[in-house]
């Protein structure tokens, strides 16, 4: 007779793992099938490595700038790529033990293998050629994403790659063709550069970070550009060729190109093709599995989270989604409302959370923008780390804060000052009212939060316009 | 009476209104300021383009306007009526706004226009109130007498109710849902918006900038003011301010935060355990205080409130029916007694025990009532009533089925001083509750259930006593367990069985290890 679990999940990743931890702290036994390493795209090929790889590169940078610091350096200051991947592979071996070792302290079942559904309940496990079945009361889906390919192109993957491969690179490229701009794209950009790789991106859509804030897409760009980091906005690769041990690029506007690696980072692609979806009649919407705010598929007893819901495909999202489906899984009723916040390890980093000024105009919500530059923050200038600002963007009407924008010095550690108090409802004037230590980049926030309420006191005053009024 | 408009201008396409520099009744002359205003990134000072009285503000603190809005009317001196129709002063970037249709009249019109209110009809002899249920005419429509303009709920029937008057609908004063004493007015006819402003002012009530938002509602305090106000300590922007978990509670709760008192978070922040567990009634009577003859008085904490809260939910909406079953005690005293030399242990961690392993068996005893569904939980998380000087709380003890007898005595130790420190473990995510008095020497006793739980079981003290025997008697030793059940998902022989089962369990407590 095939093993029976209260909660089975499919697939071992951040979003996975939480949801199988959450729902064997509520006593429920639970199944966890893994095809691959614990931790998923985040601790093997995503967040983690590329933040390891990204330390000793930012270190490299700072070592390029420690003289203005007045730290001179005697001889050469050079990087060992060899002992920087082994570095991060260490660190991917600890978590991957960490989480196995928190899934069996919670009782929770982990199979090697590969699972589909089978029909009602009923999951099919392969491994090693032979397959097992299991049953399950509730299933959760959390079986991720892949980076996209483009179709057409070559695939030599020792030229061009895409994060998976590109994470774990032997060796560093000479010249590095990036394709996207996105979040991926720049983290690459900034890790490569500081090792002295050549760096172009080419980015189809107007700006860097298309979700983001016009503002901090322009300052990184330029910021990139000083560096030496070219940036093609607005373009598209007609064509990439292989010629010889190198790949040549067509753009639209024009220019050719030519790389010994190209990164393709377009973008991520739903797994799941093979997980069996017909099996129990779930449909996908361009391989999402769509769900409800309580991450309940079509199909009875099914949830999905994750990239795989194609919701927002970071790895704290999949994380909080876990949660919700187990404890919804387990006769409870939550949502996943939460505002989620994004952060880029760009160096210097940017963080968001909630709307941005553009996308609160297009909902129709009467704004008002608070600004504060970084180059007028003590925190700043002592860490020589003053490109940047903050952006907070408030309801006019109802006083509600509706997102914080940041680009600047370890914004990513700030970002959750501004998430609490999005989570927290709090008005600007809230914000306001917030004591924060001094001197911290974290301040730009209250600074930023008092300007959008035309109070500033660290900045000049506002303009005020004198408008004698209409009659009618 | 000339309108004070907004001027348009490119740096300001539209604007919220920030702060009113004057008040209505304030004299203003030419060329001072007004009103602040407020765009993306600049702000705007407002001057008046006439000299003479504020008499209504028409766009309140908080509003946002186009260009060319009606920001307040003013009562022209006779000296600077003339020119207020001529264009308006340089620094305007435009000349006089062109009278918006039906807006504002210019300030040489005829005295304000008629204002008509519509009122709360009385439909019967004992009618005092009524609830507009629908409106059926929206503002800006033409009503002719005999229309039927909105329904009507009493406590007796629905009704429909006639125009008797005909004209232009300007404002709806009580929208959908509100309700009203009869003959106060739910809504005014009138060509003019703004005559309707000053009709209400003449009234002696603040003009309601519109109908649709209770906040602003809310602000009237006019004649036509609904029963239940929002509290202005609560009301910040127009929005209660309140954490989302308060928000949250109250949706589902139906219970409109703007009304509640000022909470005990933060700046009067309403919080989660600020909300109450029912909406209010608008119109029930605060039951009279007594004059305190010689008591005194303090405040609940919002603690002891919402424990109290809870208490009167439960009895109030749990059919509660008790089982009583007094058990020999001897074996579990004696069990007891030996177990505590090899771990600290208590009687009442024999009997949590016990309990989560019966109510494994009981599926209605791990069950509750949500809406028209049961919910069935497959694990034991077993409250533990604790005493506190505010009241009882009730930590629970998770799957407790799956402790060891040491485990579920450290682990209640642990959840109880947690208890004390104020934090509360696994609230909300119990099934069952035990309560025990039995270190009192209370005999035996009935609880009140832990909502949304099904059952609840108290706990005497195991007691010396006669006990009768095949006929004879001899000292012995008994405990009495009585058992507060919701009688929706647990009946008398159900009950009765698990009482039983634990008796069993209990008078041969071995198999606990």
């Amino acid at each position: 007779m095939s093993k029976h679990f209260d909660i089975a999940v499919i697939g071992g990743g951040p979003g996975g793992y939480v949801a199988a931890l959450k729902a064997g702290q509520m006593g429920a036994s639970v199944a966890i099938i893994e095809k691959g390493h614990l931790g998923g795209t985040c601790l093997n090929v995503g967040c983690i490595p590329s933040k390891a790889l990204l330390a000793s590169a930012e270190l490299m940078h700072h070592f390029q700038h420690a003289a203005g610091l007045g730290v001179e350096l005697a001889g050469k200051v050079s990087a060992n790529w060899t002992t920087i991947q082994s570095r991060k592979d260490t660190i991917i071996q600890t978590l991957r033990g960490g989480v196995k070792g928190l899934l069996a302290a919670r009782k929770v079942t982990l199979y090697q293998g590969r699972a589909a559904l089978a029909g009602p309940g009923q999951i099919a496990i392969e491994q090693n050629g032979s397959t097992q079945t299991i049953t399950a009361s509730k299933t959760i889906l959390a079986v991720g994403s892949v980076p996209s390919r483009i179709p057409g192109w070559p695939t030599d993957p020792a030229i061009v790659c895409t994060s998976d491969e590109a994470l774990h690179w032997k060796t560093l490229p000479k010249k590095l063709l990036i394709v996207g701009g996105g979040v991926i794209g720049c983290e690459f950009a900034c890790m490569m550069q500081p090792l002295g790789v050549e760096v172009t991106i080419v980015e189809m859509l107007p700006q860097l970070l298309p979700n983001m804030d016009g503002q901090i897409a322009d300052l990184l760009t330029k910021i990139f550009r000083k560096r030496g980091i070219q940036s093609h906005v607005a373009t598209k690769i007609e064509s990439l060729t292989i010629v010889g041990q190198a790949a040549e690029a067509r753009l639209s506007n024009g220019t050719t190109l030519s790389a010994d690696r190209v990164l393709v980072a377009t973008g991520r692609r739903p797994n799941t093709a093979d997980v069996g979806l017909s099996a129990i009649g779930l449909t996908a919407d361009r391989g999402f599995v769509r769900v409800n705010d309580r991450m309940e598929t079509s199909v009875k007893d099914i949830y999905c989270i994750g990239d795989a819901n194609g919701r927002c495909l970071l790895a704290h999202a999949a994380s909080a989604q876990g949660v919700v489906a187990a404890e919804n899984a387990l006769g409870h009723d939550r949502t996943a409302d939460a505002p989620v916040p994004s952060a880029v390890y760009t160096f210097p980093e940017i963080a968001a959370v909630g709307l941005t000024a553009e996308e609160a105009r297009a909902k129709g919500r009467p704004i008002s923008i608070g600004f504060f530059p970084l180059s007028h923050l003590g925190k700043a200038m002592a860490v020589a780390d003053t490109d940047g600002f903050v952006k907070v963007v408030r309801d006019r009407q109802d006083g509600r804060l509706l997102g914080v924008h940041m680009i600047g010095h370890n914004v990513t550690e700030c970002i959750g000052t501004a998430t609490a108090m999005m989570q927290m409802k709090a008005s600007v004037q809230d914000v306001a009212d917030t004591v924060l230590a001094h001197p911290t980049i974290s301040e730009s926030i209250k600074e930023a939060a008092e300007d959008a309420l035309s109070a500033g006191l660290h900045l000049p005053p506002r303009k005020v316009l004198r408008l004698a009024g209409g009659v009618a | 009476m000339p309108t004070i408009t907004l001027p348009q201008s490119k740096d300001l396409p539209a604007g919220t209104i920030r702060r009113w520099r004057k008040k209505a009744g304030q004299t203003v002359s030419k060329g001072e300021v007004i009103v602040e205003v407020e765009g993306e990134s600049i702000l705007a000072e407002i001057e008046s383009a006439v000299d003479g009285t504020l008499a209504q503000i028409l766009a309140p603190e908080g509003q946002t306007v186009s260009a060319n809005a009606p920001l307040a009317v003013v009562n022209a001196d006779v000296k600077s009526a003339a020119p207020a129709a001529a264009p308006a002063p340089a620094t305007s970037a435009p000349a006089a706004a062109m009278p918006a249709a039906g807006k504002a009249q210019p300030a040489s019109s005829a005295p304000a226009g008629t204002v008509i209110p519509i009122v709360m009809p009385k439909a019967g002899q004992s009618m005092e109130e009524g609830m507009l249920a629908k409106w059926l005419v929206a503002p800006g429509a033409q009503i002719r007498k005999g229309d039927v303009i909105f329904e009507i709920e009493t406590d007796k029937a629905k009704m429909e109710v006639e125009a008797t008057d005909g004209g232009r609908l300007s404002r709806i004063v009580l929208p959908d849902g509100g309700t009203i004493a009869v003959l106060q007015p739910v809504a005014y006819l009138a060509d003019n918006d703004a005559d309707v402003d000053a009709f209400i002012a003449s009234q002696g009530g603040a003009a309601p900038a519109a109908a649709a938002t209770p906040a602003a509602q809310a602000g009237a305090t006019g004649p036509a003011a609904p029963t239940a106000p929002a509290n202005p300590a609560v009301v910040e922007n127009g929005r209660a301010k309140a954490s989302p978990a308060a928000r949250k509670i109250a949706g589902t709760r139906g219970i409109d935060l703007t009304r509640l008192p000022a909470g005990s978070g933060p700046g009067g922040r309403i919080i989660s355990t600020d909300v109450p567990l029912t909406a209010p009634s608008a119109t029930a009577a605060r039951p009279a205080v007594p004059a305190a003859a010689g008591g005194t008085r303090r405040k609940m904490s919002q603690m002891s409130k919402a424990i109290a809260r809870n208490l009167s939910l439960s009895k109030q909406t749990i059919p509660h029916f008790y089982v009583r079953m007094t058990i020999n005690a001897e074996p579990l005293f004696a069990f007891y007694q030996a177990e505590k030399l090899k771990y600290p242990v208590t009687l009442n961690d024999v009997v949590v025990l016990a309990c989560a392993k019966v109510i494994l068996e009981f599926a209605a005893f791990r069950s509750q009532i949500a809406g028209d569904e049961v919910i069935e939980f497959q694990t034991a998380n077993i409250g533990v009533a604790v005493a506190m000087d505010e009241g009882l709380v009730v930590p629970v003890l998770a799957s407790a089925e799956r402790l060891t007898l040491a485990k579920v005595s450290s682990e209640t130790k642990r959840i109880a001083a947690a208890a004390r420190a104020g934090k509360i473990e696994g609230m909300g995510t119990g099934v069952f509750t035990i309560t025990n008095m039995g270190m009192y020497g209370v005999e035996e006793f009935a609880a009140i259930i832990n909502p949304p739980e099904s059952a609840i079981l108290a706990i005497g003290t195991a007691r010396e006593a006669v006990v009768v025997k095949d006929g004879a008697m001899r000292a012995g030793r008994v405990m009495t367990m009585t058992l507060s059940a919701d009688h929706r998902l647990i009946n008398g022989a159900l009950g009765a069985r698990f009482l039983g089962r634990l008796k069993e369990i209990l008078e041969a407590p071995s198999v606990l290890l």
